[in-house]
Protein backbone atom coordinates (compact mmCIF):
# COMPACT_ATOMS: atom_id res chain seq x y z
CA UNK A 1 0.00 0.00 0.00
CA UNK A 2 3.06 2.05 -0.11
CA UNK A 3 1.88 5.17 -2.23
CA UNK A 4 4.13 5.47 -5.48
CA UNK A 5 4.39 7.18 -8.91
CA UNK A 6 5.77 4.96 -11.09
CA UNK A 7 7.22 5.52 -14.76
CA UNK A 8 7.19 2.54 -17.11
CA UNK A 9 10.36 2.76 -19.46
CA UNK A 10 9.16 0.40 -22.62
CA UNK A 11 11.52 -1.34 -25.05
CA UNK A 12 10.35 -0.62 -28.41
CA UNK A 13 13.52 -1.51 -30.20
CA UNK A 14 14.32 -3.50 -32.89
CA UNK A 15 15.47 -6.23 -31.24
CA UNK A 16 11.95 -6.45 -29.75
CA UNK A 17 10.14 -8.48 -33.39
CA UNK A 18 12.29 -11.56 -32.33
CA UNK A 19 9.16 -14.48 -31.58
CA UNK A 20 11.07 -16.30 -28.56
CA UNK A 21 8.89 -14.85 -26.27
CA UNK A 22 4.97 -16.02 -27.51
CA UNK A 23 3.67 -14.48 -29.10
CA UNK A 24 6.41 -11.64 -29.75
CA UNK A 25 8.84 -10.22 -26.84
CA UNK A 26 7.00 -7.02 -27.49
CA UNK A 27 3.65 -7.78 -27.02
CA UNK A 28 4.56 -10.14 -24.04
CA UNK A 29 6.31 -7.21 -22.59
CA UNK A 30 2.76 -5.49 -23.34
CA UNK A 31 0.80 -7.90 -21.20
CA UNK A 32 3.49 -7.44 -18.70
CA UNK A 33 3.57 -3.62 -18.83
CA UNK A 34 -0.65 -3.91 -18.55
CA UNK A 35 -0.22 -6.22 -15.85
CA UNK A 36 1.66 -3.73 -13.36
CA UNK A 37 -0.76 -1.10 -14.21
CA UNK A 38 -3.63 -3.02 -13.18
CA UNK A 39 -1.49 -3.94 -9.78
CA UNK A 40 0.04 -0.87 -9.16
CA UNK A 41 -3.69 1.18 -9.04
CA UNK A 42 -5.03 -1.08 -6.89
CA UNK A 43 -2.82 -1.75 -4.38
CA UNK A 44 -3.41 1.62 -3.05
CA UNK A 45 -5.78 4.33 -5.31
CA UNK A 46 -3.67 7.67 -5.25
CA UNK A 47 -0.81 5.72 -7.04
CA UNK A 48 -0.18 6.57 -10.73
CA UNK A 49 1.43 5.12 -13.31
CA UNK A 50 3.38 6.78 -16.47
CA UNK A 51 4.34 5.21 -19.48
CA UNK A 52 7.60 6.22 -21.67
CA UNK A 53 9.52 4.61 -24.67
CA UNK A 54 12.91 4.45 -24.80
CA UNK A 55 13.37 3.56 -28.70
CA UNK A 56 11.25 3.70 -32.26
CA UNK A 57 10.49 7.69 -32.47
CA UNK A 58 13.22 8.41 -29.84
CA UNK A 59 12.89 8.46 -25.94
CA UNK A 60 9.35 10.16 -25.29
CA UNK A 61 6.49 9.90 -22.56
CA UNK A 62 3.64 8.61 -24.28
CA UNK A 63 1.98 9.07 -20.88
CA UNK A 64 2.64 11.10 -17.72
CA UNK A 65 1.94 9.83 -13.99
CA UNK A 66 -1.86 9.05 -13.74
CA UNK A 67 -4.02 7.11 -12.59
CA UNK A 68 -6.40 6.29 -14.94
CA UNK A 69 -6.08 2.71 -16.05
CA UNK A 70 -7.97 3.53 -19.71
CA UNK A 71 -5.17 6.50 -20.82
CA UNK A 72 -2.32 3.82 -19.86
CA UNK A 73 -4.03 0.80 -22.24
CA UNK A 74 -5.24 3.25 -24.58
CA UNK A 75 -1.55 4.74 -25.38
CA UNK A 76 0.40 1.09 -25.37
CA UNK A 77 -2.05 0.35 -28.59
CA UNK A 78 -0.14 1.54 -31.78
CA UNK A 79 2.86 1.43 -31.11
CA UNK A 80 5.50 0.90 -33.58
CA UNK A 81 9.11 -1.37 -33.01
CA UNK A 82 11.94 0.26 -34.41
CA UNK A 83 15.43 1.58 -33.48
CA UNK A 84 17.78 1.33 -30.74
CA UNK A 85 17.14 2.18 -27.27
CA UNK A 86 18.78 4.81 -25.34
CA UNK A 87 18.68 3.69 -21.59
CA UNK A 88 20.38 6.51 -20.14
CA UNK A 89 18.35 9.05 -21.66
CA UNK A 90 15.27 6.79 -20.63
CA UNK A 91 16.44 6.84 -16.91
CA UNK A 92 16.88 10.26 -17.44
CA UNK A 93 13.68 11.44 -19.30
CA UNK A 94 11.89 9.42 -16.32
CA UNK A 95 13.23 10.97 -13.82
CA UNK A 96 12.54 14.37 -14.70
CA UNK A 97 8.52 13.01 -14.70
CA UNK A 98 8.40 11.67 -11.71
CA UNK A 99 10.14 14.98 -10.52
CA UNK A 100 7.17 16.86 -11.84
CA UNK A 101 4.43 14.60 -10.32
CA UNK A 102 1.60 16.39 -8.65
CA UNK A 103 1.53 14.50 -5.45
CA UNK A 104 4.63 15.56 -4.21
CA UNK A 105 4.41 12.88 -1.01
CA UNK A 106 4.61 9.59 -3.86
CA UNK A 107 8.13 7.70 -3.93
CA UNK A 108 9.55 7.70 -7.16
CA UNK A 109 9.87 4.53 -8.91
CA UNK A 110 11.12 3.66 -12.23
CA UNK A 111 10.64 0.39 -13.75
CA UNK A 112 12.42 -0.53 -17.08
CA UNK A 113 12.14 -3.27 -19.89
CA UNK A 114 15.40 -3.95 -20.72
CA UNK A 115 15.02 -6.41 -23.99
CA UNK A 116 18.17 -5.03 -26.15
CA UNK A 117 21.44 -5.20 -25.12
CA UNK A 118 23.26 -2.89 -23.03
CA UNK A 119 25.81 -0.57 -24.46
CA UNK A 120 26.94 1.54 -21.59
CA UNK A 121 30.11 0.62 -19.36
CA UNK A 122 29.73 -0.48 -15.96
CA UNK A 123 30.87 2.43 -14.74
CA UNK A 124 28.36 4.59 -16.61
CA UNK A 125 25.69 2.73 -15.17
CA UNK A 126 26.73 3.15 -11.53
CA UNK A 127 27.26 7.05 -12.10
CA UNK A 128 22.96 7.00 -13.07
CA UNK A 129 22.52 4.55 -10.49
CA UNK A 130 23.95 6.85 -7.98
CA UNK A 131 22.39 9.56 -9.14
CA UNK A 132 19.15 8.29 -8.46
CA UNK A 133 19.56 6.47 -5.19
CA UNK A 134 21.09 10.47 -4.57
CA UNK A 135 17.04 11.59 -5.57
CA UNK A 136 15.50 8.99 -3.80
CA UNK A 137 14.37 6.95 -6.52
CA UNK A 138 13.51 3.65 -6.43
CA UNK A 139 14.35 2.06 -9.83
CA UNK A 140 13.24 -2.02 -11.12
CA UNK A 141 14.60 -3.64 -14.15
CA UNK A 142 13.19 -6.43 -16.22
CA UNK A 143 15.98 -8.11 -17.85
CA UNK A 144 15.09 -10.38 -20.63
CA UNK A 145 15.44 -10.01 -24.40
CA UNK A 146 18.92 -10.44 -25.48
CA UNK A 147 21.38 -11.67 -23.61
CA UNK A 148 24.91 -11.31 -24.18
CA UNK A 149 27.78 -12.41 -21.53
CA UNK A 150 28.00 -8.58 -19.65
CA UNK A 151 24.64 -7.57 -20.01
CA UNK A 152 23.23 -9.00 -16.28
CA UNK A 153 26.46 -8.12 -14.66
CA UNK A 154 25.92 -4.93 -16.05
CA UNK A 155 22.25 -4.26 -14.79
CA UNK A 156 23.34 -6.12 -11.17
CA UNK A 157 26.03 -3.53 -11.04
CA UNK A 158 23.34 -0.67 -11.97
CA UNK A 159 20.70 -2.11 -9.12
CA UNK A 160 23.44 -2.52 -6.54
CA UNK A 161 24.44 1.68 -7.19
CA UNK A 162 20.80 2.58 -6.83
CA UNK A 163 19.49 -0.21 -4.07
CA UNK A 164 18.45 1.60 -0.68
CA UNK A 165 17.54 -0.43 1.80
CA UNK A 166 15.80 -3.35 -1.02
CA UNK A 167 13.80 -1.06 -2.83
CA UNK A 168 15.32 -1.77 -6.14
CA UNK A 169 15.04 -5.13 -7.42
CA UNK A 170 16.21 -6.86 -10.86
CA UNK A 171 14.97 -9.95 -12.50
CA UNK A 172 15.94 -11.91 -14.99
CA UNK A 173 13.16 -13.45 -17.65
CA UNK A 174 14.78 -16.12 -19.60
CA UNK A 175 12.72 -17.13 -23.13
CA UNK A 176 10.64 -20.06 -23.29
CA UNK A 177 7.25 -21.44 -22.49
CA UNK A 178 6.48 -19.20 -19.62
CA UNK A 179 4.50 -15.98 -20.47
CA UNK A 180 6.52 -12.99 -18.96
CA UNK A 181 3.90 -11.53 -17.37
CA UNK A 182 3.33 -14.69 -15.35
CA UNK A 183 7.33 -15.13 -14.41
CA UNK A 184 6.85 -11.49 -12.87
CA UNK A 185 3.17 -11.77 -11.14
CA UNK A 186 5.62 -13.86 -8.65
CA UNK A 187 9.07 -11.36 -8.12
CA UNK A 188 9.35 -8.71 -5.56
CA UNK A 189 8.52 -6.12 -8.48
CA UNK A 190 4.78 -7.15 -8.41
CA UNK A 191 4.44 -7.84 -4.71
CA UNK A 192 6.21 -5.18 -3.45
CA UNK A 193 8.15 -4.53 -0.33
CA UNK A 194 5.34 -5.06 1.95
CA UNK A 195 4.27 -8.74 0.16
CA UNK A 196 0.64 -7.72 -0.45
CA UNK A 197 -1.02 -6.54 -3.58
CA UNK A 198 -4.65 -8.39 -3.61
CA UNK A 199 -4.53 -8.30 -7.31
CA UNK A 200 -1.14 -9.87 -7.33
CA UNK A 201 -1.82 -12.51 -4.64
CA UNK A 202 -4.93 -13.67 -6.19
CA UNK A 203 -3.48 -13.83 -9.36
CA UNK A 204 -0.52 -16.30 -8.36
CA UNK A 205 -2.49 -18.22 -6.82
CA UNK A 206 0.41 -17.90 -3.87
CA UNK A 207 1.98 -21.38 -3.85
CA UNK A 208 3.93 -20.09 -0.99
CA UNK A 209 1.49 -19.39 1.27
CA UNK A 210 -1.10 -21.60 0.35
CA UNK A 211 -4.58 -19.41 0.94
CA UNK A 212 -4.59 -15.67 0.73
CA UNK A 213 -8.27 -14.42 1.26
CA UNK A 214 -9.55 -17.46 -1.09
CA UNK A 215 -9.82 -21.08 0.06
CA UNK A 216 -7.04 -23.07 -1.68
CA UNK A 217 -5.91 -19.91 -3.67
CA UNK A 218 -8.35 -20.44 -6.32
CA UNK A 219 -10.62 -17.66 -6.91
CA UNK A 220 -13.80 -19.85 -7.32
CA UNK A 221 -15.29 -16.87 -9.76
CA UNK A 222 -12.24 -17.18 -11.59
CA UNK A 223 -12.17 -21.46 -12.18
CA UNK A 224 -15.05 -23.29 -10.39
CA UNK A 225 -14.04 -26.15 -11.49
CA UNK A 226 -10.56 -26.56 -10.18
CA UNK A 227 -11.70 -24.84 -6.78
CA UNK A 228 -14.53 -27.92 -6.69
CA UNK A 229 -12.12 -30.61 -8.29
CA UNK A 230 -9.42 -29.04 -4.57
CA UNK A 231 -12.32 -28.97 -2.31
CA UNK A 232 -13.21 -33.02 -3.29
CA UNK A 233 -9.58 -34.00 -3.50
CA UNK A 234 -9.29 -32.28 -0.13
CA UNK A 235 -12.31 -33.73 1.45
CA UNK A 236 -11.12 -37.56 0.41
CA UNK A 237 -7.66 -36.66 1.36
CA UNK A 238 -8.84 -36.34 4.97
CA UNK A 239 -11.06 -39.04 5.29
CA UNK A 240 -7.67 -41.19 4.16
CA UNK A 241 -5.95 -39.51 6.83
CA UNK A 242 -8.34 -40.26 9.25
CA UNK A 243 -8.67 -43.24 8.64
CA UNK A 244 -4.82 -44.13 9.06
CA UNK A 245 -4.55 -41.88 12.08
CA UNK A 246 -6.77 -44.34 13.69
CA UNK A 247 -5.26 -47.58 12.57
CA UNK A 248 -1.78 -45.63 13.90
CA UNK A 249 -3.64 -45.12 17.07
CA UNK A 250 -1.69 -45.35 20.87
CA UNK A 251 -3.22 -42.52 22.82
CA UNK A 252 -6.23 -41.03 23.46
CA UNK A 253 -5.56 -37.87 25.41
CA UNK A 254 -7.65 -35.23 23.93
CA UNK A 255 -5.41 -32.25 23.30
CA UNK A 256 -6.97 -28.05 22.85
CA UNK A 257 -6.53 -26.90 20.03
CA UNK A 258 -7.79 -29.08 17.58
CA UNK A 259 -8.74 -26.59 15.09
CA UNK A 260 -5.35 -25.02 15.21
CA UNK A 261 -4.11 -28.90 15.03
CA UNK A 262 -6.22 -30.12 11.71
CA UNK A 263 -5.53 -26.62 10.01
CA UNK A 264 -1.86 -26.96 10.30
CA UNK A 265 -2.81 -30.77 9.06
CA UNK A 266 -4.84 -29.29 5.96
CA UNK A 267 -1.93 -26.63 5.02
CA UNK A 268 0.36 -29.10 4.72
CA UNK A 269 -1.68 -31.02 2.18
CA UNK A 270 -2.48 -28.14 0.00
CA UNK A 271 0.95 -26.46 0.23
CA UNK A 272 1.99 -29.66 -1.76
CA UNK A 273 -1.18 -29.39 -3.83
CA UNK A 274 -0.28 -25.85 -4.91
CA UNK A 275 2.45 -26.35 -6.94
CA UNK A 276 0.25 -28.83 -8.67
CA UNK A 277 -2.77 -26.18 -9.07
CA UNK A 278 -0.53 -23.61 -10.08
CA UNK A 279 1.02 -25.35 -12.72
CA UNK A 280 -2.47 -26.54 -13.41
CA UNK A 281 -3.62 -23.25 -13.94
CA UNK A 282 -0.80 -21.97 -16.25
CA UNK A 283 -1.08 -24.70 -18.29
CA UNK A 284 -4.80 -23.64 -18.92
CA UNK A 285 -4.36 -20.19 -19.42
CA UNK A 286 -1.35 -21.20 -22.51
CA UNK A 287 -3.63 -24.04 -23.83
CA UNK A 288 -6.88 -24.93 -22.87
CA UNK A 289 -7.30 -28.76 -21.88
CA UNK A 290 -10.02 -31.31 -21.56
CA UNK A 291 -11.35 -30.19 -18.33
CA UNK A 292 -11.57 -33.46 -17.43
CA UNK A 293 -7.41 -34.09 -17.80
CA UNK A 294 -7.46 -31.23 -15.12
CA UNK A 295 -9.38 -32.57 -12.92
CA UNK A 296 -7.69 -36.35 -13.10
CA UNK A 297 -4.39 -34.09 -12.85
CA UNK A 298 -5.23 -32.54 -9.60
CA UNK A 299 -6.92 -35.37 -8.24
CA UNK A 300 -3.93 -37.18 -9.12
CA UNK A 301 -1.58 -34.13 -7.47
CA UNK A 302 -3.16 -33.95 -4.07
CA UNK A 303 -3.03 -38.10 -3.73
CA UNK A 304 0.60 -37.75 -3.95
CA UNK A 305 1.32 -34.96 -1.77
CA UNK A 306 -1.25 -36.96 0.71
CA UNK A 307 1.15 -39.70 0.34
CA UNK A 308 3.81 -38.03 1.96
CA UNK A 309 1.38 -36.01 4.03
CA UNK A 310 -0.03 -39.07 5.85
CA UNK A 311 3.88 -39.59 7.19
CA UNK A 312 3.68 -36.70 9.07
CA UNK A 313 0.30 -37.59 10.44
CA UNK A 314 1.31 -40.63 11.45
CA UNK A 315 3.63 -39.09 13.85
CA UNK A 316 0.93 -36.53 15.29
CA UNK A 317 -0.58 -37.33 18.34
CA UNK A 318 -3.90 -39.18 17.59
CA UNK A 319 -6.00 -36.98 19.59
CA UNK A 320 -5.69 -34.41 16.53
CA UNK A 321 -7.24 -36.82 14.43
CA UNK A 322 -9.34 -38.04 16.99
CA UNK A 323 -10.51 -34.86 18.30
CA UNK A 324 -11.80 -33.53 14.88
CA UNK A 325 -14.48 -36.64 15.36
CA UNK A 326 -16.31 -37.06 18.51
CA UNK A 327 -17.28 -40.09 16.64
CA UNK A 328 -14.03 -41.13 16.27
CA UNK A 329 -13.04 -40.16 19.97
CA UNK A 330 -15.67 -42.64 21.18
CA UNK A 331 -13.96 -45.24 19.07
CA UNK A 332 -10.63 -44.64 19.71
CA UNK A 333 -11.65 -44.73 23.43
CA UNK A 334 -13.73 -47.53 23.52
CA UNK A 335 -10.61 -49.43 21.51
CA UNK A 336 -8.31 -48.39 24.06
CA UNK A 337 -10.26 -49.76 26.94
CA UNK A 338 -11.00 -53.31 25.23
CA UNK A 339 -6.89 -52.79 25.18
CA UNK A 340 -6.58 -52.20 28.41
CA UNK A 341 -9.41 -54.69 29.28
CA UNK A 342 -7.16 -57.84 27.57
CA UNK A 343 -4.58 -57.38 29.59
CA UNK A 344 -6.23 -58.28 32.92
CA UNK A 345 -6.98 -62.06 33.54
CA UNK A 346 -9.89 -63.94 31.33
CA UNK A 347 -11.31 -64.77 35.24
CA UNK A 348 -12.29 -61.24 36.01
CA UNK A 349 -13.69 -60.88 32.65
CA UNK A 350 -15.85 -63.57 33.21
CA UNK A 351 -17.17 -62.71 36.53
CA UNK A 352 -17.44 -59.00 34.98
CA UNK A 353 -20.33 -60.83 33.17
CA UNK A 354 -23.08 -60.58 35.94
CA UNK A 355 -25.69 -63.39 34.11
CA UNK A 356 -23.42 -65.54 33.82
CA UNK A 357 -22.32 -65.59 37.44
CA UNK A 358 -25.78 -65.60 38.48
CA UNK A 359 -26.10 -68.34 36.55
CA UNK A 360 -23.38 -70.61 37.93
CA UNK A 361 -25.09 -69.59 41.26
CA UNK A 362 -28.59 -70.65 40.27
CA UNK A 363 -26.80 -74.57 39.49
CA UNK A 364 -25.36 -74.60 42.89
CA UNK A 365 -27.49 -76.28 45.20
CA UNK A 366 -28.21 -74.67 48.41
CA UNK A 367 -27.23 -71.27 47.39
CA UNK A 368 -30.41 -69.00 46.34
CA UNK A 369 -29.25 -65.77 44.21
CA UNK A 370 -31.84 -63.79 46.36
CA UNK A 371 -30.33 -64.34 49.57
CA UNK A 372 -28.54 -61.77 50.96
CA UNK A 373 -25.39 -62.70 51.77
CA UNK A 374 -25.18 -64.11 48.54
CA UNK A 375 -25.94 -60.68 46.91
CA UNK A 376 -23.08 -59.13 49.11
CA UNK A 377 -20.79 -61.80 47.94
CA UNK A 378 -21.71 -61.25 44.37
CA UNK A 379 -21.41 -57.31 44.67
CA UNK A 380 -17.89 -57.87 46.39
CA UNK A 381 -17.09 -60.00 43.39
CA UNK A 382 -17.33 -57.39 41.00
CA UNK A 383 -15.25 -54.93 43.37
CA UNK A 384 -12.53 -57.41 44.55
CA UNK A 385 -9.03 -58.13 43.11
CA UNK A 386 -7.47 -60.81 40.61
CA UNK A 387 -6.40 -63.41 43.29
CA UNK A 388 -10.10 -63.26 44.70
CA UNK A 389 -11.50 -63.87 41.96
CA UNK A 390 -9.45 -66.71 40.93
CA UNK A 391 -9.92 -68.31 43.94
CA UNK A 392 -13.70 -68.46 43.93
CA UNK A 393 -13.63 -70.00 40.16
CA UNK A 394 -11.51 -72.68 41.31
CA UNK A 395 -13.81 -73.31 44.45
CA UNK A 396 -17.35 -73.32 42.08
CA UNK A 397 -16.01 -75.94 39.57
CA UNK A 398 -14.83 -78.12 42.41
CA UNK A 399 -18.11 -77.53 43.81
CA UNK A 400 -19.65 -78.14 40.62
CA UNK A 401 -17.66 -81.50 40.36
CA UNK A 402 -19.22 -82.58 43.64
CA UNK B 1 20.74 43.30 21.61
CA UNK B 2 20.58 39.62 20.46
CA UNK B 3 22.75 40.09 17.62
CA UNK B 4 25.46 42.33 19.54
CA UNK B 5 25.71 39.43 22.32
CA UNK B 6 26.23 36.21 19.66
CA UNK B 7 28.46 38.23 17.31
CA UNK B 8 30.86 38.74 20.58
CA UNK B 9 30.84 34.97 21.39
CA UNK B 10 31.60 34.09 17.92
CA UNK B 11 34.78 36.26 18.31
CA UNK B 12 35.76 34.96 21.44
CA UNK B 13 38.35 32.49 21.46
CA UNK B 14 36.08 28.83 21.55
CA UNK B 15 35.09 27.35 24.74
CA UNK B 16 36.75 24.35 25.82
CA UNK B 17 34.13 21.94 26.56
CA UNK B 18 32.47 20.25 24.02
CA UNK B 19 29.25 19.65 26.54
CA UNK B 20 29.18 23.15 27.45
CA UNK B 21 25.36 24.55 28.12
CA UNK B 22 23.93 26.14 24.52
CA UNK B 23 23.22 29.73 25.15
CA UNK B 24 20.04 30.52 23.23
CA UNK B 25 19.82 33.91 21.78
CA UNK B 26 18.04 36.48 23.37
CA UNK B 27 14.26 36.33 22.68
CA UNK B 28 14.62 33.17 20.95
CA UNK B 29 13.52 29.72 21.54
CA UNK B 30 14.45 26.38 19.94
CA UNK B 31 12.46 26.31 17.05
CA UNK B 32 12.55 22.05 17.54
CA UNK B 33 8.69 22.36 19.01
CA UNK B 34 7.35 23.67 15.54
CA UNK B 35 9.05 21.39 13.10
CA UNK B 36 6.61 19.37 11.68
CA UNK B 37 7.70 15.87 11.70
CA UNK B 38 5.75 14.39 9.21
CA UNK B 39 7.07 16.81 6.33
CA UNK B 40 10.45 16.51 7.30
CA UNK B 41 12.85 15.04 4.14
CA UNK B 42 16.16 14.54 3.97
CA UNK B 43 17.99 13.37 0.60
CA UNK B 44 20.99 11.55 0.23
CA UNK B 45 20.99 10.74 3.90
CA UNK B 46 22.51 7.24 4.75
CA UNK B 47 19.14 5.21 6.03
CA UNK B 48 21.17 3.76 8.93
CA UNK B 49 21.75 7.62 9.90
CA UNK B 50 18.85 10.25 9.50
CA UNK B 51 17.87 13.31 9.66
CA UNK B 52 16.09 12.09 12.88
CA UNK B 53 19.66 12.17 14.86
CA UNK B 54 20.42 15.61 13.95
CA UNK B 55 17.23 17.34 14.57
CA UNK B 56 15.29 15.49 17.00
CA UNK B 57 15.79 16.60 20.78
CA UNK B 58 17.18 13.52 22.49
CA UNK B 59 18.71 12.32 19.49
CA UNK B 60 20.57 15.62 18.95
CA UNK B 61 22.24 15.34 21.93
CA UNK B 62 23.86 12.02 22.10
CA UNK B 63 27.24 12.20 20.43
CA UNK B 64 27.33 8.61 18.96
CA UNK B 65 24.26 9.53 17.10
CA UNK B 66 24.66 12.01 13.72
CA UNK B 67 23.27 12.48 10.08
CA UNK B 68 25.67 11.11 7.56
CA UNK B 69 25.39 11.31 3.98
CA UNK B 70 24.97 8.21 1.18
CA UNK B 71 26.16 8.19 -2.25
CA UNK B 72 28.11 12.19 -2.11
CA UNK B 73 28.92 14.63 0.68
CA UNK B 74 25.59 16.73 -0.64
CA UNK B 75 22.49 16.88 1.77
CA UNK B 76 18.97 18.58 1.37
CA UNK B 77 17.12 18.90 4.32
CA UNK B 78 13.76 20.03 4.01
CA UNK B 79 12.21 21.25 7.44
CA UNK B 80 8.58 22.55 7.34
CA UNK B 81 7.05 24.25 10.54
CA UNK B 82 4.15 24.01 12.06
CA UNK B 83 3.34 27.93 11.54
CA UNK B 84 5.04 30.50 10.64
CA UNK B 85 8.37 31.69 11.71
CA UNK B 86 11.16 34.21 12.01
CA UNK B 87 14.35 32.78 11.87
CA UNK B 88 17.43 34.14 13.50
CA UNK B 89 20.15 31.84 14.24
CA UNK B 90 21.64 27.90 13.28
CA UNK B 91 23.64 26.12 15.04
CA UNK B 92 25.81 23.29 12.98
CA UNK B 93 27.43 20.83 15.17
CA UNK B 94 29.75 18.02 13.29
CA UNK B 95 33.06 16.27 13.66
CA UNK B 96 36.27 18.40 12.65
CA UNK B 97 37.04 16.95 9.26
CA UNK B 98 33.17 15.70 7.99
CA UNK B 99 31.18 18.64 9.12
CA UNK B 100 29.61 20.97 6.99
CA UNK B 101 31.29 23.15 5.59
CA UNK B 102 28.92 25.30 3.02
CA UNK B 103 25.42 25.49 3.80
CA UNK B 104 22.88 27.49 1.76
CA UNK B 105 19.67 28.02 3.36
CA UNK B 106 16.23 28.74 1.06
CA UNK B 107 12.95 29.61 2.80
CA UNK B 108 9.83 28.31 1.23
CA UNK B 109 11.32 26.69 -1.19
CA UNK B 110 8.72 24.06 -1.34
CA UNK B 111 10.51 20.02 -2.55
CA UNK B 112 13.88 20.99 -4.05
CA UNK B 113 16.39 18.39 -5.94
CA UNK B 114 19.76 18.67 -6.55
CA UNK B 115 19.29 19.63 -9.71
CA UNK B 116 17.25 22.93 -8.73
CA UNK B 117 19.15 24.07 -5.85
CA UNK B 118 21.62 25.97 -8.07
CA UNK B 119 18.66 27.45 -9.88
CA UNK B 120 17.12 29.41 -7.05
CA UNK B 121 19.75 32.05 -4.98
CA UNK B 122 19.65 30.61 -1.53
CA UNK B 123 18.07 33.16 1.10
CA UNK B 124 21.19 32.45 3.00
CA UNK B 125 24.93 30.81 2.50
CA UNK B 126 26.84 30.06 5.58
CA UNK B 127 30.41 29.46 5.56
CA UNK B 128 30.98 27.15 8.56
CA UNK B 129 34.85 26.87 10.27
CA UNK B 130 35.95 23.87 12.05
CA UNK B 131 35.24 26.54 15.43
CA UNK B 132 31.72 26.70 14.39
CA UNK B 133 31.29 23.41 14.55
CA UNK B 134 33.09 22.86 17.44
CA UNK B 135 31.83 25.78 19.77
CA UNK B 136 28.25 24.95 20.08
CA UNK B 137 27.18 28.33 19.45
CA UNK B 138 24.32 29.30 17.03
CA UNK B 139 25.68 31.43 14.11
CA UNK B 140 23.53 34.51 12.57
CA UNK B 141 21.49 34.34 9.71
CA UNK B 142 20.21 37.19 7.80
CA UNK B 143 17.00 37.83 9.47
CA UNK B 144 15.18 40.25 7.32
CA UNK B 145 15.30 37.31 4.45
CA UNK B 146 13.64 34.80 7.50
CA UNK B 147 11.03 37.04 8.03
CA UNK B 148 8.20 34.76 7.22
CA UNK B 149 9.54 31.20 6.86
CA UNK B 150 6.80 28.21 6.15
CA UNK B 151 9.49 25.65 5.55
CA UNK B 152 13.15 25.80 5.49
CA UNK B 153 15.02 24.29 3.11
CA UNK B 154 18.68 23.12 3.89
CA UNK B 155 21.58 22.69 1.02
CA UNK B 156 25.11 21.28 2.34
CA UNK B 157 27.26 21.56 -0.39
CA UNK B 158 30.47 20.59 0.72
CA UNK B 159 32.64 19.10 4.26
CA UNK B 160 35.39 20.64 5.50
CA UNK B 161 37.83 17.93 4.41
CA UNK B 162 36.08 17.21 0.87
CA UNK B 163 35.74 13.53 1.75
CA UNK B 164 33.15 11.54 0.39
CA UNK B 165 30.65 11.65 3.83
CA UNK B 166 29.27 14.61 5.35
CA UNK B 167 28.06 14.38 9.20
CA UNK B 168 26.40 15.80 11.22
CA UNK B 169 25.72 15.89 14.66
CA UNK B 170 23.18 18.29 15.45
CA UNK B 171 21.03 20.83 13.56
CA UNK B 172 19.42 23.23 15.89
CA UNK B 173 17.33 26.56 14.89
CA UNK B 174 16.67 29.25 16.76
CA UNK B 175 13.81 32.30 16.00
CA UNK B 176 10.49 33.61 17.16
CA UNK B 177 7.25 32.88 16.34
CA UNK B 178 4.99 35.13 14.40
CA UNK B 179 1.59 35.31 15.97
CA UNK B 180 -1.02 32.86 14.34
CA UNK B 181 -3.47 31.19 15.49
CA UNK B 182 -2.95 28.34 17.46
CA UNK B 183 -6.07 26.00 16.44
CA UNK B 184 -6.11 24.03 19.95
CA UNK B 185 -6.81 27.04 21.31
CA UNK B 186 -9.42 28.00 19.44
CA UNK B 187 -12.86 26.87 21.73
CA UNK B 188 -16.70 26.47 20.80
CA UNK B 189 -18.71 29.77 21.91
CA UNK B 190 -20.91 28.32 24.66
CA UNK B 191 -24.52 29.59 23.36
CA UNK B 192 -26.66 30.24 26.12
Amino acid sequence: MVLEATMICIDNSEWMRNGDYAPSRFQAQADAVNLICGAKTQSNPENTVGVMTMAGKGVRVLVTPTSDLGKILACMHGLEVGAEANLAAAIQVAQLALKHRQNKRQQQRIIAFIGSPVKYDKKVLETIGKKLKKNNVALDIVDFGESDDEKPEKLEALIAAVNSSDSSHIVHVPPGDNALSDVLLSTPIFTGEEGGSGFAASAAAAAATGASGFEFGVDPNVDPELALALRLSMEEERARQEAIAKKAAEDTSNTENKDHASSSNNDSVMAEAEPATNAATDDKKEQPKDDDDLLQQALAMSMEGGASGSATVADADMAEAGAVDPDLALALQMSVQDASMSSDSDMSKVFEDRSFVTSILNSLPGVDPNDPSVKDLLASLHGQGEQEKKEDKSDKPEDEKK
Amino acid sequence: MAAANTEAAAAAPPTAAPAAPVQVPRGQVDLVDFIDWTGVECLNQDSSHSIVNALKQIFRDDEGLYLASDSDEQLLIYIPFMQVVKLHSALFKGPEEEGPKTVKLFSNKEHMGFSNVNDYPPSDTLELSSNHLAENKPVQLKYVKFQNVRSLTIFIEGNQSESDVTKIHKIALYGTTVDTTNMKDLKKIEEH
